[in-house]
């Protein structure tokens, strides 16, 4: 059933005693109810009222995704109190301001899209957020309080304006303590002697004089580029050259700090209000905007379903989410292939990556480990490119005794051996009987003492040729017999 | 590819070309694959190189391991892998490959064979752009049309030395196609510290005459 939202409206919490309001639309507050007041009261004096349940987890996600939304104007945005249930944001707009003018225009402009969503929100613009959120709250209409005029924006204010837990409002308030101007003037000690330190704190913090530090939804990106369209656009072409011509514009402060970005996301804006987020790594730091244009282009053809661009996207944003050393190269007349290659691999292996997932392109790295299937790792971010950085392979010799092709997990199979700790004289590998031509063995590989595993058996492993010439690595787990079950034979790995 | 180019093939596996890999039987995948990369290690040990390797492999013979790679004499430090989760996916990464004029060798694995249509795109991408282009494809695709080689990988008993021991893996390796007609069987081994292939028998040569031919340096009669 629709709800109407001219009509009384509230949602309903389970609370000891019955249902009780938990909020409550104009229209509610008009006929008398308000928060807290009992479901089965309200019914009585209301008759149509619209009764909805209350669902703080979506109130939550809907919060987080207007603070998502509200990244156009700054990527500092912070949800307020989000412990005791938020109900609002927080956007540190230093610096930010010049995009729409000024202060007052950046506040119209969020006022004016935010009521295209049918919220009506509060909003203040002061130097501390301590002050904006007094005055977003008590205060009258949307204002702009210059910093250093707070004590006086917020005099007038009632003492719950100073962001107190509620016993301490209501205990000022018996002690006759009802604007913020009753405490201002006051000496100190009393007061924190009687409410503690929250009191003077939060007064310090409205008026600038104790720091206060907002947890932003996403760590502010060290570079960030950001456009705000005049016409929204839908398609893939677009969103690739707006990606292409913010990257541009970031290429002058990531080359003044002689960085290049290792990772990107692209924030589409929907002209809803939802955000879409596009992020790709990259294999080696880059700077260039035709590069980061190719691998958005790969990255969108990649997503299921394509990208939902709604009635289009009105704001589009880049940020570095990590930029990593890049040193100038000289710039030759005619660069040789030897430069030219590492770059052209890095593109390459990004765009595999775009299209087919950060996991398909690995390299491989050898590692400190006994146990074989341990003594490699595949590293998909690579850190860096192939042959990028020395390594430790064991010598020619033995690792003529190690497969090219390794079975992860080992497979059981049936072997006889000649004796008990014999080498093998047949098995049966996948419903085949193989007849063991020659068998070099055993090498001997413990488990490593200082891992978890350390009571593992101990495996003998075998380089088993069959009669075909087939070659196999096998091992007998546990040949010394400790498990009376006896020993258990496994492939491995297959030789070339 | 000195050996093989100017003794056996008189110019046949070069670069900028697709060759083809196959297997005698299903099973004898991994030795295809030790075939191929041996060929890899002998034309480019240190440059970056590109293993195109199917994800639906890795259930049936294993993940590529670098410790044995590098025992066939790879430098597994410059080898990238890409798992290729269809047919499709490898097809594209090979061509994207060849485009990026990055690599020196681009050894793709595949799960169907390649249409003269695919077959002469990749060709074409590996000619222009200078790459060597290996594919290997299963036992029973078709061949592909535009390859410039096409050979058939079988294991064949090692060599062993006075101990018993391993000494050196071999192959039946057979030349269905080759640039100048020629085709022909041999047993061929790999010297892994030498990073070159040895004629261990021939089974049936057709490809060149008999006797001093097949002598000379890097390749020569063993057992």
């Amino acid at each position: 059933m629709p709800v109407d939202g001219g009509a009384p409206l509230v949602l309903s919490a389970v609370a000891s005693g019955g249902p009780r309001i938990s909020a409550l639309n104009a229209a509610a507050e008009a006929a008398g109810l308000a928060v807290g007041s009992r479901l089965a009261d309200a019914r009585a004096r209301v008759g149509n009222l619209q009764i909805r349940p209350a669902d703080p987890p979506a109130d939550a996600a809907a919060l987080s995704r207007l603070a998502l939304w509200c990244t156009r104007y700054t990527p500092t945005v912070a949800p307020w109190g989000e412990a005791e249930g938020a109900d609002g944001l927080f956007l540190d707009v230093t610096g930010a301001t010049h995009l729409f003018g000024s202060e007052a225009a950046l506040l119209a402009d969020l006022a004016a899209r935010l009521d295209g969503f049918g919220l009506p929100a509060r909003l203040a613009l002061a130097g501390t957020p301590g002050a904006a959120w007094a005055l977003a709250r008590f205060g009258d209409g949307p204002t702009v309080t210059p910093t250093g005029a707070e004590a006086e924006a917020l005099r007038l204010l009632p003492v719950e304006a100073l962001r107190l837990p509620d016993p301490v409002c209501a205990r000022l308030r018996r002690l006759g303590f009802r604007r913020v101007d009753d405490v201002m003037g006051q000496p100190r000690a009393p007061f924190t002697t009687r409410f503690g330190d929250i009191l003077m704190r939060r007064l310090d913090q409205a008026l600038g004089r104790a720091p206060e530090a907002v947890v932003p939804v996403a760590p502010p990106p060290a570079y960030r580029a950001a456009r705000q369209l005049l016409e929204p656009i839908v398609t893939e072409e677009a969103v690739v050259a707006v990606a292409g011509r913010l990257m541009a514009d970031l290429v002058a402060s990531l080359t003044r700090d002689e960085v290049g970005a290792r990772a990107l996301a692209l924030r589409l804006h929907r002209v809803d209000g939802a955000v879409a987020s596009v992020e790709i790594g990259l294999a080696a730091p880059t700077r260039s905007p035709a590069h980061v244009e190719r691998l958005m282009r790969l990255k969108l053809e990649s997503l299921q379903g394509g990208l939902d661009a709604g009635h289009g996207f009105e704001a589009l944003q880049l940020h570095v989410l990590a930029a990593e050393r890049m040193t100038a190269r000289q710039l030759a007349l005619s660069p040789t292939p030897e430069e030219e290659t590492p770059q052209a691999l890095a593109a390459l292996i990004d765009g595999l990556r775009q299209r087919f997932g950060t996991g398909s392109v690995r390299h491989l790295r050898a590692r400190e480990s006994h146990l074989p299937e341990r003594a490699v790792s595949a590293l998909p971010d690579g850190g860096g490119l192939p042959g990028s950085r020395p390594e430790s392979w064991s010598s020619g010799e033995t690792s003529l005794l190690r497969p090219p092709l390794l079975l992860a997990p080992a497979e059981p199979i049936e072997a006889v051996a000649a004796d008990p700790d014999g080498s093998p004289l047949r098995f049966r590998w996948r419903g085949h009987l193989h007849h063991v031509a020659h068998a070099q063995g055993p090498e001997r590989i413990a488990p490593e003492w200082w891992r978890q595993n350390a009571r593992d058996p101990a495996r003998d492993y075998y380089v088993v040729e069959d009669r075909t010439g087939r070659r196999f690595w096998m091992y007998c787990e546990d040949p010394s017999g400790r498990d009376p079950a006896g020993a258990r034979w496994f492939v491995h790995g297959l030789f070339a | 590819m000195q050996d093989l180019d100017e003794r056996l093939l008189h110019g046949g596996l070069a670069a900028g070309a697709l060759h083809e890999i196959a297997p005698v039987r299903a099973e004898d995948m991994p030795a295809a694959l030790g075939f191929a990369a041996a060929c890899l290690a002998r034309g480019a040990r240190r440059s970056p190189s590109l293993l195109i390797f199917p994800a639906g492999y890795v259930r049936a013979f294993g993940g590529p391991y670098a410790h044995g790679l590098h025992g066939l004499g790879l430098d597994p430090g410059s080898l990238v892998v890409f798992r290729a989760e269809s047919h499709k996916a490898a097809l594209w990464a090979a061509e994207e490959a060849l485009r990026s004029r990055s690599l020196a060798f681009v050894l793709a694995i595949l799960t169907g064979g390649l249409d003269l249509k695919a077959s002469r795109r990749l060709h074409l991408a590996a000619s222009s752009s200078e790459t060597f282009l290996m594919v290997l494809t299963p036992a029973h695709a078709e061949p592909a049309g535009a390859a410039l080689s096409r050979w058939r990988i079988g294991p064949a008993p090692s060599e062993r030395d006075r101990f018993g021991a391993f000494a050196r893996f071999r192959w039946e390796v057979t030349l269905e196609r080759s640039r100048n007609g020629r085709t022909g069987s041999w047993i061929l081994e790999w010297d892994h510290v030498a990073y070159r292939f040895r004629l261990a028998g021939t089974l049936a040569d057709h490809a060149s005459p008999p006797g001093p031919g097949l002598g000379g340096p890097g390749l020569r009669r063993a057992g």
